[in-house]
């Protein structure tokens, strides 16, 4: 590998500041130059991955990034870890994989909190670590970890409140739906979206509710429209817990424009149709673990890392799919969806 | 005062000693860590038994110790384990910065459970930052109720803020920035948050972060310089902050220098408008491709790009930054030989995002000062960021609650807000603000 160059992401910059306040760096600025490859390819390094969950486009995008990236260097990867958003799980991971010895460990921490001191045992194993979407707090980057990697979530939740903003009527009531964990990415997303709103549509009500796990985000939307029926539209932090949030609308015969972010997979045909789902704001996962991977190269020989790596995030309707498929999932969109886009 | 929590009168108090001043004292030597079992408080505190038993047992009925746990055995029983109760409370920090907002809570050891940062600028009109710190308080308390009921508010600002006067709460905003004196922040924070405020300079509650979170937790002296749009010093001498005479120690950042034939004042010379407009002349002049990309990309060129170029090995911001550094570095020689400190932390926003600036303040600092002060001087570059400023600032709301001058006031009742000194300074603030409402509003202020 002569040297690895993320795809050209379009000029955006980065609203959002890092867990430390921190500015963010452009991931364009992450070179890896020939001799850089050479040297990755004689230090012998292996390398963990303990992610918050394997399942999904998010993970498989991020994780098929890091492992081809660190292979071009012969860079081993030794594991990657299903904490299923559980803090136990990955404090035990983690616990075990320092036994284990890697030279770095990249991880997703699940929460603020309770994983903090084992991601310190980390650092102080020796053991570099490097953060993908959240850092625990108290945890400092250059001492206790390495660099973070992640969206720029606060341009996430900004362009969620702009792509819903179009389709709800004046006085409107609209519903946040967030996770009740605290958490980086979904606590600048839900904050960035108020702010939005209440900048730019004063006239808006907020009202806000939050599901304690993704899997139980269904029985959350179930009954926060039933508490508040009024609701003329709908914010959900992530796609995965909106896929939920939808099918439940469905059975309840409710219907409101609804945005989210993240392209998943059972997102596209919801979005290509665009009767509820009226944009995605979405994530690179794929550019994202590309510039992990890379951030993760250039530690494990030494270099200075900046300590936020943030890229900036897509907006996507049903008018842009096709666009925002490929750039999501590096990948053709399915026929099915060409189709509906053709009608 | 509630009836469960009266002192229950078990064990006598010497003559020389108060319960209520022997209850301050073993509190703060159990929140402190100076003692950590009930035969290390006989013995420090020079009280008998029965005495440490029952002040213990009304700081255990206030919540404020626990001793539910077991120490290691050392031939006989195991000794109970007295520690703090650091979730008895909490404590709400927030920093408004040149660039920046920041909020936060921590625990009543100063340690930060969560925290939020965004981009705001200073120079937006005082009432709508004001408007979106009340917001994103109001976001933030109820997502961790669980972190107790709030004790106490820690603001930093971008500015320097007099010595408070003999009151012991804050019922009116201190002048601290042009254009701020009728923005009443403090007034608003503690009518509607029903807790005291303390506020100081950040540069002040860096320093404090530093010493209490970041590198300087082994040290009694340290220097901390922030560099932004601003430069400004803090000092901590045997680990505590020196304020000066009108809380203005530190402004090195009107400090004349020269370089290139030019004097001025050193955050003119060297802060980050300089940096910014220097950064621009460069991609006019064509000497830095790299800045004229992101110029171009971006369609505006920060201090911070400039930085971060410069840690990308661009020549043009090196040079840039590498001046930056050096003429603070002659100030930072000035002080370090005055102050000996043992550790000068460089911080702010510039100073975080590069290196460049860090290696020529050293050069310069190791070059002129007294090679006595440099033998053992450590320099180093903030890995804290904006935290330091959040994590300071609960260190001043911490040390204010626990001063024996301001715990005496409280300490049986068990909550600050108790405090008599504060009910008043609660109605003090509420009647300013009636006074601030009746006067003609200022024009609308833009969104933000």
């Amino acid at each position: 590998m002569g040297s690895v160059t993320p795809p050209t992401t379009p000029s955006q910059s980065i609203s959002g500041l890092g867990p430390h306040g921190e500015r963010a760096s452009d991931p364009r600025r992450l070179v890896i130059t020939a001799s850089d490859a050479a040297a990755a390819r004689d230090g012998g390094y292996r390398v963990a991955v303990v992610l918050h969950t394997l399942s999904g486009n998010w993970s498989e995008q991020h994780l098929a990034a890091i492992a081809g990236t660190l292979g071009d260097v012969s860079i081993s990867l030794l594991e990657a870890v299903d904490c299923q958003f559980n803090p136990d799980r990955q404090i035990a991971a983690l616990d075990r994989l320092i036994d284990l010895r890697p030279d770095a460990i990249i991880s997703l921490p699940v929460e603020n909190t309770a994983v903090a001191a084992a991601h310190r045992r980390v650092a102080e194993a020796g053991i570099k670590l490097l953060l993908l979407d959240n850092a625990p707090t108290g945890l400092l980057p250059g001492k206790d970890y390495v660099s973070l990697v992640s969206a720029d979530n606060f341009g996430l939740g900004r362009t969620g409140a702009e792509l819903l903003a179009p389709h709800l009527p004046q006085n409107a009531s609209v519903g946040v739906l967030t996770y009740g964990v605290d958490f980086f990415a979904t606590n600048q997303r839900e904050i960035a979206f108020s702010k939005w709103m209440g900048g730019q549509r004063p006239d808006v009500t907020l009202k806000t509710a939050a599901f304690p796990a993704p899997h139980l985000a269904g029985g959350t939307a179930e009954s926060f429209l039933s508490t508040t029926p009024d609701l003329d539209g709908l914010f959900v932090v992530w796609d995965e817990p909106a896929v939920q949030v939808l099918e439940t609308m469905e059975r309840l015969g409710v219907s409101m424009p609804v945005t989210t972010v993240d392209l998943g997979e059972k997102m596209v045909p919801r979005l290509a149709d665009g009767t509820v789902l009226k944009g995605v704001a979405a994530q690179n996962p794929y550019s994202q673990g590309l510039a992990m991977a890379q951030v993760a190269i250039l530690a494990l020989l030494g270099r200075q890392t900046p300590a936020w790596i943030a890229l900036p995030g897509l907006p996507i309707t049903s008018s842009s799919i096709l666009g925002g498929y490929q750039s999501v999932w590096r990948a053709p969109a399915p026929a099915e969806i060409v189709e509906m886009t053709a009608r | 005062m509630p009836e469960s929590v009266k002192p229950r009168g078990k064990g006598r108090p010497r003559s020389s000693e108060t319960p209520n001043q022997s209850l301050m004292t073993i509190l703060n030597l159990v929140r402190l860590g100076a003692a950590t079992t009930r035969q290390e408080l006989e013995r420090t505190c020079e009280l008998g038994r029965a005495v440490v038993a029952d002040r213990l047992s009304t700081l255990t009925d206030l919540d404020l110790v626990d001793e539910s746990k077991s120490g290691v055995a050392t031939g006989g029983r195991a000794p109970k384990l007295v520690s703090f109760h650091p979730n008895a409370g909490c404590i709400l920090v927030a920093a408004l910065d040149q660039t920046s907002l920041s909020i936060g809570i921590a625990d009543l050891s100063g340690r930060l459970i969560t925290e939020h940062h965004e981009a705001s600028e200073l120079s937006l009109a005082p009432r709508s930052i004001l408007d979106r710190l009340v917001k994103l308080i109001e976001w933030i308390l109820p997502r961790h109720a669980d972190a107790g009921p709030l004790w106490g508010i820690g603001l930093s600002v971008p500015a320097p803020v007099p010595v408070q006067s003999s009151e012991m709460f804050l019922s009116e905003t201190p002048v601290f920035l042009p254009g701020w004196e009728t923005t009443p922040v403090v007034e608003t924070l503690i009518d509607r948050f029903k807790a005291p405020v303390w506020v100081r300079s950040s540069v002040e509650t860096m320093t404090m972060g530093e010493l209490t979170a970041g590198d300087g937790t082994d040290v009694d002296t340290m220097l901390f310089v922030k560099v932004g749009k601003r430069i400004g010093a803090g000092l901590t001498m045997n680990r505590t902050l020196f304020r000066g005479a009108q809380g203005a120690a530190g402004l090195i950042g009107q400090l004349p220098v020269t370089e290139g034939g030019k004097t001025g004042p050193l955050e003119t010379m060297a802060g980050a408008d300089m940096i910014q407009r220097e950064g621009l002349a460069a991609v006019k002049d064509g000497r830095s491709s790299y800045l004229a990309d992101i110029l171009a990309r971006m369609e505006e060129l920060t201090p911070f790009d400039v930085a971060q170029a410069a840690q990308a090995g661009d020549g043009a911001s090196m040079d840039i930054l590498s001046r930056s550094g050096r003429m603070i570095g002659h100030s930072v020689a000035y002080l370090a030989t005055m102050l000996n400190p043992e550790l000068i932390v460089l911080g702010g926003s510039v100073a975080m995002t590069n290196d460049t600036l860090l290696a020529a303040v050293r050069e310069v600092v190791y070059r002129e000062s007294h090679p006595l002060v440099t033998r053992d001087l450590r320099i180093i570059r903030s890995q804290m960021g904006s935290s330091a400023g959040l994590v300071g600032a609960a260190m001043v709301v911490t040390e204010a609650l626990f001063d024996p001058a301001l715990l005496r006031g409280w300490i049986l009742s068990g909550r600050p807000m108790a405090h008599p000194e504060f009910l008043a300074a609660r109605e003090a603030a509420a009647r300013r603000l009636a006074e601030l409402s009746e006067t003609p509003a200022p024009p609308p202020a833009p969104s933000i």
